[in-house]
């Protein structure tokens, strides 16, 4: 099934989507990087939208573009938005050799074989009659419960151990250093 | 070329209904901020024993239109050093995410007109409340490019403490809406809506209203939670530099999120437009919208009574409320509701 209009909507916000990374990383003002990642989020999220993914789309907003992207301006607005300073080294150079690499593969993996899509319990019929909020949660609630409650032990492990190091000063050889 | 018109027009007759819709919508909610502006001066000025604006036409109601036509006129200043292209963004987004948030909420039953099946709102979307949550949470991004774009410290300041309350109150504000969405099993908004047809949530949750209630008000930057613009310690906050219309935009952005957080609330405790024991007296297709309408009012004025009560609370009492009082109740509240659900 091919709908040209559909598929032009994927190809224009998919370009923005690219543009907008591209923005990130050649913006000398981080204020003006860290907007083109919420543009880019943005972007992908809508993409999850036009795939009838909106559950993981309205997740994609909230927690990328609304909460983690905000703590980014937060920083930026303390540590003050200085421009960057042109500098070369040896990792540009290594970078741009990874773009062919990338891109190499890409190519393989479409000229290996047709994409087949893959095959779970959640066929497109369970989805359309449960909502894709449902099946994503009754997928990490049951099948995959344990790696659910220990990824959250992790961050609650992250964030402890955060306000220790910014709370508490760290003792140094068993004296205090402040 | 008729033919070909009118063959497209009955083709995505979906399309131009939700256009439609969108734009009546749009319209209404930035026309409704200069009345509930006059409604918020006359109450102000009866909560506090003095008569509000009363000059300019019968009850003041001349007044929005006076203030209108000054803000429009006015020469809009813009500092040297300020960055010219986030200025201008920064209201931009605040508008733009306050008109969008509300056109998820569904403000009446469904009804047919001219054989179409019309719902009154502009999307009925299947994970609604959590879009609710995704623009309004963007909506704190042109309030941080304001504080962080006029290069002004009062407005960073005034940026960083709002961003910083909203983000604290959206937490309680969202674990307190998974109380509703445990009683009713879904996050399509018209679904709880329809859910709440016997008993209204505010009966079955009502820790989970107030707090909801609360945090709203806080999310809203509304007295006495309005620390983003503490007049004393920090001139007006985020919008110091702002004049004219782009100052007014941040003004009808707040006031559009008074609504649609009155509408929220509406929707998710109050029954939305279920009019319960007087549902004998409320008449077919506008009845509805009137009942929800009225609803809303009400949350309005009670915003409004709230302003003129109680004084602004300080810094960090704001910020130890949200993290050490609501917080924990939210999640004491969830994990009832849970509880409740799972054994009964």
């Amino acid at each position: 099934m091919f709908d040209l209009a559909y598929q032009t909507i994927v190809a224009i916000i998919g370009g923005t989507a690219i543009l907008a990374s591209f923005g990130v990383i050649l913006c000398a003002s981080p204020i003006y990087s860290a907007l083109y990642l919420i543009s880019n989020m943005i972007c992908l999220a809508l993409l999850f939208l036009l795939y009838n993914a909106e559950f993981i789309a309205a997740v994609q907003i909230i927690v990328y573009a609304g909460a983690v992207m905000i703590l980014f301006l937060f920083i930026i607005a303390l540590l003050g938005a200085k421009k960057e300073e042109k500098t070369s080294s040896w990792e540009k150079p290594a970078a741009f050799t990874f773009i062919p690499v990338l891109f190499g593969e890409l190519l393989m993996a479409l000229t290996m074989d047709e994409g087949r899509p893959v095959q779970g319990r959640f066929t497109e019929e369970f989805i359309a009659n449960v909502g894709s909020a449902q099946a994503v949660g009754l997928e990490l609630f049951s099948r995959h419960l344990i790696p659910f409650e220990l990824a959250s032990i992790l961050l609650l492990a992250a964030t402890v151990g955060v306000i220790c190091l910014a709370k508490f000063p760290a003792k140094v050889g068993g004296r205090r250093v402040k | 070329m008729i033919d070909t018109v009118t063959q497209f027009l009955s083709d995505n007759v979906g399309l131009i209904v939700g256009a439609v819709k969108a734009a009546v919508i749009a319209v209404a909610l930035l026309s409704s901020v200069p009345i509930l502006v006059w409604l918020e001066r006359r109450l102000m000025g009866r909560f506090q024993v003095r008569l509000g604006p009363n000059r300019v036409g019968p009850f003041g109601l001349g007044q929005p239109f006076a203030d209108a036509v000054k803000l429009l006129f006015k020469e809009s200043i813009i500092q040297g050093s300020a960055d010219k292209f986030l200025f201008f963004l920064a209201p931009a987004v605040v508008v733009f995410t306050a008109i969008v948030t509300f056109s998820a909420i569904p403000f009446g039953a469904s009804f047919t007109l001219f054989g179409q099946e019309i719902g009154p709102h502009v999307a009925n979307i299947n994970v609604g409340l959590l879009f609710v949550f995704a623009i309004s949470s963007m909506g704190i991004y042109g309030i941080v490019l304001a504080g962080l774009a006029s290069n002004n410290k009062y407005s960073l300041m005034g940026g960083l403490r709002s961003s910083a309350q909203m983000i604290s109150y959206e937490l309680t504000l969202g674990l307190a809406a998974l109380g509703v969405i445990i009683v009713s099993g879904s996050l399509n908004l018209v679904e709880i809506v329809e859910d709440q047809s016997v008993v209204p949530n505010i009966i079955l949750q009502p820790l989970a209203f107030i707090l909801f209630f609360t945090a709203g008000i806080a999310e809203t930057n509304r007295a006495p939670f309005d620390l983003p613009e503490a007049e004393q310690e920090l001139v007006a906050g985020f919008h110091t530099e702002y004049t004219g219309m782009k100052f007014a935009m941040f003004f009808m952005g707040e006031y559009v999120n008074m609504i649609t957080m009155s509408a929220m609330v509406t929707v998710l405790f109050l029954g939305g437009w279920n009019a319960y024991i007087f549902e004998f007296m409320v008449p077919p297709v506008i009845g509805p919208i009137i009942v929800f309408a009225s609803k809303v009012f009400i949350l309005l004025c009670v915003f409004i009574w709230l302003r003129s009560t109680f004084p602004r609370i300080r810094y960090d009492r704001l910020m130890t409320f949200g993290w050490k009082v609501l917080l924990p109740l939210a999640v004491l509240n969830l994990m009832v509701s849970g509880f409740i659900k799972v054994v009964l």
